[in-house]
């Protein structure tokens, strides 16, 4: 457990120590953003819209018009591009290097390494995706009420977030590591649950959020981002197992992930309900998004695609690690 | 402390290894010897768990390296050829991680790493990045790498290759050292280094053992040749 604990904080702390995080992070943040801006300017436009049109711009499933499909062709296939660039470096540079060798006669099992390795790729995936939640007060229209409505309770919620606040400033400029955690459990703890209790007692709330479209579709897109997440990560993780070199693998990533995404482009091709529409459903992931999980629906076909497809790739990655033993 | 027997490796159709036995005592400097080529690498990889055998067996402190291979890990500090380490950590950063790869609680990690930075004489390069490090620093990093968890047995493959002869005499001082705190297997070309921290040897050559024992006793059974016109012999290049 300790060992892969401290793979994971070195892979993850890897990200941050050379530029391709910071690539990746720039890269995505500019698709996004340019997925977003293109959603507020159709948004604009009149028209009668359905509940899921914010969401499917962007996340590039709309059909209407040219430009918003354009978009989601573009978004799609850079997508596996992102994910390459994050699982490339995992293990084809250990492989280069060598240092393959270090870590594999250090006392860990193999699935370990698999394991930790995977974890630090999917917590900087999911750190990709961190900034779009700033995009959401916009595309909810969310209003915010704020009323004085002071009670012991609400008070005990904002000691506790300000205690939480004030935590993490000292953990930035470098005070004592355990004060501060304690300081930010306590803080938490107070916040959790004085806000429970404002929350269930309290007449009258300090701040009532009301979303001015459905909200559960803009959940179940961001569980459908973290499942699929998983599954390109798992493949690029595979492919860089495979090889030496990291643009190899970044470029085997690319096709394999796009083997996930190109079945989508095919949909035109057949009718609604034939066996190929549901072949296509089946494997297109841009599919998935277009239909379910920007309509708020959570169909568990594609849930069990992503789970099944992630755990058979990292399967194999500890297998390719082994063979490599036996070679 | 180290028990080999009847190793055998295949790479392909090409045996790199062919029936290599022997034993290593508890608290023994062993020098593993053999021109370039001989299985050296490839035997001493297969130990410390980077490569398995094609038949035959290991064990390492009573542990086989095949059928518990975490257990044998956990005895063995191991430095590969060239010493590969990651370029863009720091120093400290990379014993730090090592320790926890090794299971090093906090407490034990700070001790320990105090310990091998002083042992290795790294004090003055604690902070910088291992990709600015001269050759013997780095082969110094992986050292103390091996160091870390305290093992009872150290596998260290070439540790002064490259090395300037100043830090030659530096590294063959600190292996005297530890020597004496450890079991000890090291391979090596060079028949000087052999002779001064090594109290037996065993020479390989296209994948067998061809001697084996401690320097006296190997002296002695060529009538007191030096080491280099043995090992010559023993390898077939007598003509050179």
């Amino acid at each position: 457990m300790r060992a892969t604990a401290s793979l994971f904080r070195k892979e993850f702390a890897g990200y941050f120590a050379g530029p391709v995080g910071y690539v990746a992070l720039f890269a995505f943040l500019v698709l996004t953003g340019l997925q977003f801006n293109l959603a507020l300017n159709l948004l604009t436009e009149r028209g009668p819209r359905g509940v899921e049109y914010p969401m499917q711009v962007f996340l590039g499933g709309a059909d209407s018009p040219d430009l918003a499909r354009t978009a989601g062709v573009l978004f799609w296939g850079l997508f596996p591009a992102v994910t390459g660039i994050i699982t490339m470096r995992l293990l084809a540079e250990e492989r280069g290097t060598g240092t393959l060798e270090v870590l594999l006669t250090a006392p860990i099992r193999d699935w370990q390494v698999v394991l930790a390795k995977f974890a630090a790729c999917y917590g900087f995936y999911l750190l990709l995706w961190l900034p779009t939640l700033v995009y959401l007060p916009v595309l909810l229209d969310l209003h915010a009420d704020w009323r004085p409505a002071f009670t012991p309770l609400s008070i005990t919620l904002l000691a506790g977030a300000g205690l939480f606040i004030l935590a993490v400033l000292l953990t930035i400029i470098g005070a004592n590591g355990w004060f501060a955690l304690f300081l930010g459990l306590i803080g938490a703890a107070a916040a959790g649950v004085g806000g429970y209790l404002h929350h269930t007692r309290d007449p009258e709330y300090l701040v009532t959020l009301s979303a001015g479209i459905d909200p559960y579709p803009v959940l179940t897109s961001y569980l459908g981002v973290v499942g699929a997440g998983a599954m390109f990560l798992a493949v690029g993780l595979f492919a860089s197992s495979l090889v030496r070199s990291q643009l190899v693998a970044w470029m085997v990533a690319l096709l394999l992930g796009l083997g996930f995404v190109l079945p989508a482009l095919l949909r035109y091709w057949f009718e609604a309900g034939s066996a190929g529409d549901r072949v296509v459903y089946l494997l297109g992931v841009p599919e998935h998004f277009r239909r379910d999980f920007t309509r708020g629906v959570i169909d568990t076909r594609p849930l069990v695609l992503y789970a099944s497809v992630t755990l058979f790739c990292l399967y194999l990655t500890v297998r390719s690690l082994d063979a490599r033993r036996l070679r | 402390m180290i028990e080999v027997h009847n190793l055998t490796k295949y790479y392909g159709e090409y045996p790199a290894v062919r029936g290599v036995s022997f034993a290593v005592p508890k608290g023994r400097v062993v020098g593993f010897l053999g021109p370039n080529g001989a299985g050296k690498s490839t035997t001493l990889r297969i130990l410390a768990g980077y490569l398995t055998a094609s038949s035959g067996r290991a064990t390492v402190d009573g542990r086989d390296v095949f059928w518990d291979p975490i257990a044998a890990r956990r005895r063995i500090g191991y430095m590969p050829e060239n010493c590969p380490l990651y370029p863009d950590m720091r120093v400290d950063e990379y014993l730090w991680f090592r320790g926890g790869l090794k299971g090093l609680g906090r407490s034990a990690r700070k001790h320990r790493l105090g310990y091998v930075t002083d042992r290795c004489k790294l004090a003055d390069a604690r902070r910088q990045l291992i990709g600015t490090l001269s050759k013997g620093y780095r082969q110094r990093v992986g050292l103390a790498d091996a160091l870390l968890a305290d093992p009872p047995v150290l596998i260290l493959d070439e540790p002064t290759a490259g090395l300037d002869p100043a830090q030659i005499r530096e590294t063959r001082k600190l292996l005297r050292e530890l020597g004496e705190e450890h079991t000890m297997l090291l391979s090596t070309h060079i028949l000087s280094e052999v002779e001064m921290t090594c109290d037996s040897v065993i020479v390989i050559h296209q994948g067998q053992v061809v001697e084996d024992g401690s320097l006296a006793a190997v002296r002695k059974r060529h009538q007191n040749q030096s080491l280099e016109d043995i090992f010559v012999r023993l390898t077939g290049q007598e003509g050179i």
